[in-house]
């Protein structure tokens, strides 16, 4: 679940800003000729509803309803008793318990008469609620993700910025020589307890000790061939990196024989966050790189944004 | 890392079905589907494991970090696909007409349900309530593992009390506790917190809301070891109890009680609901015991830590030797506002067993 923070800065994130992105997706979809839009989110593919409502499903399943002209409904499988923290950190006004959010779906389009219904990604809903939608009289139209987020915005990158920067300052302190002898354990910990105090809303941290990939922390007392990868959140922007703990890695491009990995951090590139193909400028990439070094693997890497002919450091 | 008890009673499971290869499907929110076969923490999106009746295990995996701790778990490559859809039809490729049933059918995407639905030639079957039912009575290696996390349960209450001061935001002491329990060999950790009087009605992902004298601070501390989750819910106020919450607090203890004293084998899950709710409305507060308050009264533990059955009156489970659960009346009383108080319990053969030894008592900083 999500146990940070979960704000809404409306200094970093105006009202103005996200009815902007409601409008878009309103011209994005007009040609589709549908009454609404629903899109599915849950604790783990929350970025596309945050986008465009800010809200973040520390738990449970929601579906947010999007009738053109009018502010995003919220059904929502939470207690009612969380919905005023619900309200202060998103635009929604109106939600409606749903323990059957499907139920809850049909009875709301026919109470406003919606029989053309857009789903965003309609074969990336869980099965459960697909089937469910398949037996009612509504006919669903797929909205593709992109048309919710076309491109990265300006706003979004600087938002991968900050949170790169966050990222980097904190492993620039804690991900050093200090740091030898400490089990990845204890070196988590301090992670944790410096980025979740600066306001990560979620966390992951991998820890390699030079014979095998970035994996969860195991109780392993760090050495030099030790690499420690941060995954960030941070208003709902994600940044990945990797640093060795004894600096023995340069700073990106790789040298040779080093693998690279790829992922989309920003946008809709489908839940896999595959990289390889996307080339638009502006996109949010995480470039991680496997480095051979003394019969053991180091690794190094950062959040770019693709930029001309290449991938920039943001 | 690979649970051999239980693939024996799944393969055990797939022969009184008919299933010809039982799928373990595991996402980013729910591992636990994948993890109740191949207990690994995989990093990428998804993992898939593959069951045949015959014993082998495969496995899926769509990140190429996750390939050797897979495959170090079941002792051969796992197939790597970025595209989990594509990797399944490769997988499955010479599955033609088998009965495929899987293990989490319900969270999959509708697109991987296709895959497999065109490589098998039907839609595949939920094994999800079999398997759940499976996974609900721990086996002696899931209970150590879940004492484990009870233990770090407790040694992290025992710094929220440390660190809790007025001043401090929810955030910033989620903060400390999280770094805590991670610092000590947690993998993860379900927390949720509240702050303040009878004003809060719920608990919720921490807020920049600062500890004020007088508030009572509330937490659900679940930190997960190995995979295995364990519960510990207590309520810290700030400063001096007032009777009010002090009341309140004798209410939520006798309810707790009174669940762990009738909890064992062969009583109904309902009722360890009505004894916790008996106990509000003996004293008058049985309005808060309904949904508009409180969500459940407990609830199973182990790879999820909201396991069912939930404890409630209105579900009906004949409880079994070795289950665990936590037993917690957690609910709104004007008395004190939102209030928690709750043990991860082992059912044993005469009864139950605390797996928390934190003191039973109100907190106060």
């Amino acid at each position: 679940m999500k146990r940070g923070f979960i704000g809404w800065d409306t200094q970093q994130l105006p009202r103005a800003a996200l009815e902007a992105r409601l409008e878009e997706l309103q011209r994005n979809i007009a040609g589709l000729g549908v009454q609404v839009l629903v899109a599915f989110s849950d604790v783990w593919r929350s970025n596309d509803v945050r986008y465009l409502s800010n809200y973040m499903p520390y738990w449970n399943r929601a579906l947010t309803v999007i009738p053109s002209g009018e502010t995003p409904i919220l059904l929502c499988a939470l207690s009612p008793r969380v919905y005023p923290w619900i309200r202060s950190v998103t635009l929604h006004e109106t939600i409606l318990p749903s323990p059957q959010l499907i139920a809850q779906l049909v009875r709301l389009c026919a109470e406003r008469g919606w029989t053309r219904v857009g789903v965003l990604d309609h074969e990336g809903l869980p099965y459960e609620l697909y089937r469910q939608l398949a037996a009612e009289k509504l006919e669903i139209v797929d909205v593709p993700r992109h048309l919710v987020r076309p491109k990265a915005t300006e706003a979004e990158v600087a938002m991968h910025r900050h949170a790169a920067r966050l990222a980097r300052g904190v492993l620039e302190r804690e991900v050093t020589g200090e740091a030898l002898g400490l089990t990845d354990h204890e070196l988590t910990g301090r992670l944790e307890r410096a980025l979740r105090r600066a306001g990560a809303e979620d966390l992951f941290v991998l820890v390699s000790g030079g014979y095998t990939p970035p994996l969860p922390a195991c109780g392993t007392v760090l050495g030099a061939h030790s690499s420690v990868t941060l995954a960030l959140e941070y208003c709902g922007h994600w940044v990945k990196l990797s640093r060795n703990v004894a600096g023995m890695t340069s700073p990106l491009p790789p040298g040779r024989g080093a693998t690279v990995h790829l992922e989309t951090l920003s946008r809709a590139s489908g839940w896999e966050g595959i990289a390889e193909d996307d080339h638009e400028a502006g996109a949010v990439i995480s470039l991680q790189v496997e480095i051979p070094a003394d019969g053991k693997r180091l690794y190094y890497g950062d959040t770019c944004v693709r930029e001309g002919g290449g991938l920039g450091v943001l | 890392m690979l649970n051999p008890i239980r693939k024996q009673q799944y393969l055990q499971l797939m022969a009184e079905r008919g299933w010809d290869l039982l799928l373990f499907y595991g996402d980013g929110w729910r591992k636990d589907l994948f993890r109740c076969l191949i207990n690994v923490n995989f990093s990428g999106p998804q993992a898939v494991a593959l069951l045949s009746r015959s014993g082998q295990i495969r496995a899926l995996v769509t990140d190429p970090w996750d390939v050797e701790p897979v495959g170090a778990a079941i002792e051969d490559e796992p197939m790597l696909s970025l595209r989990l859809a594509e990797g399944l039809r490769a997988v499955l490729a010479a599955e033609a007409r088998a009965i495929v049933a899987v293990n989490g059918l319900e969270q999959m995407e509708a697109r991987f349900v296709r895959a497999v639905q065109e490589i098998a030639g039907a839609v595949p079957v939920s094994a999800t309530a079999d398997v759940e039912e499976i996974r609900r009575v721990k086996t002696a290696e899931e209970i150590e593992w879940i004492r484990r996390a009870a233990q770090l349960a407790d040694r992290g209450y025992e710094h929220f009390v440390k660190v809790c001061e007025p001043g401090m935001t929810e955030f910033e002491l989620v903060a400390e506790v999280e770094s805590f329990v991670k610092a000590h060999g947690a993998e993860d950790n379900f927390m949720l917190v509240a702050s303040g009087g009878t004003e809060v009605t719920g608990m919720k992902p921490p807020t920049a809301r600062r500890f004020q004298p007088g508030d009572s601070v509330t937490t659900e501390l679940t930190p997960q070891v190995n995979g295995y989750y364990a519960q510990i819910c207590r309520t810290l106020v700030i400063g001096e109890p007032s009777a009010a919450q002090l009341q309140a607090y004798s209410i939520f203890a006798a309810a707790q009680q009174a669940a762990q004293t009738y909890l064992r084998p062969g009583v109904d899950i309902s009722d360890v609901a009505r004894v916790q709710n008996d106990v509000f409305r003996a004293r008058g507060y049985g309005d808060y015991t309904g949904p508009q308050y409180t969500r459940v009264r407990g609830h199973n533990l182990g790879l999820y830590p909201d396991e069912l059955p939930h404890v409630l009156e209105n579900v009906h489970y004949i409880c079994k030797q070795d289950m665990v659960l936590i037993a917690h009346p957690n609910t709104y009383l004007p008395l004190s506002g939102y209030m928690v108080f709750g043990d991860t319990l082992l059912v044993t053969a005469e009864g139950c067993v605390p797996l928390n030894d934190t003191p039973r008592k109100l907190f106060h900083s």
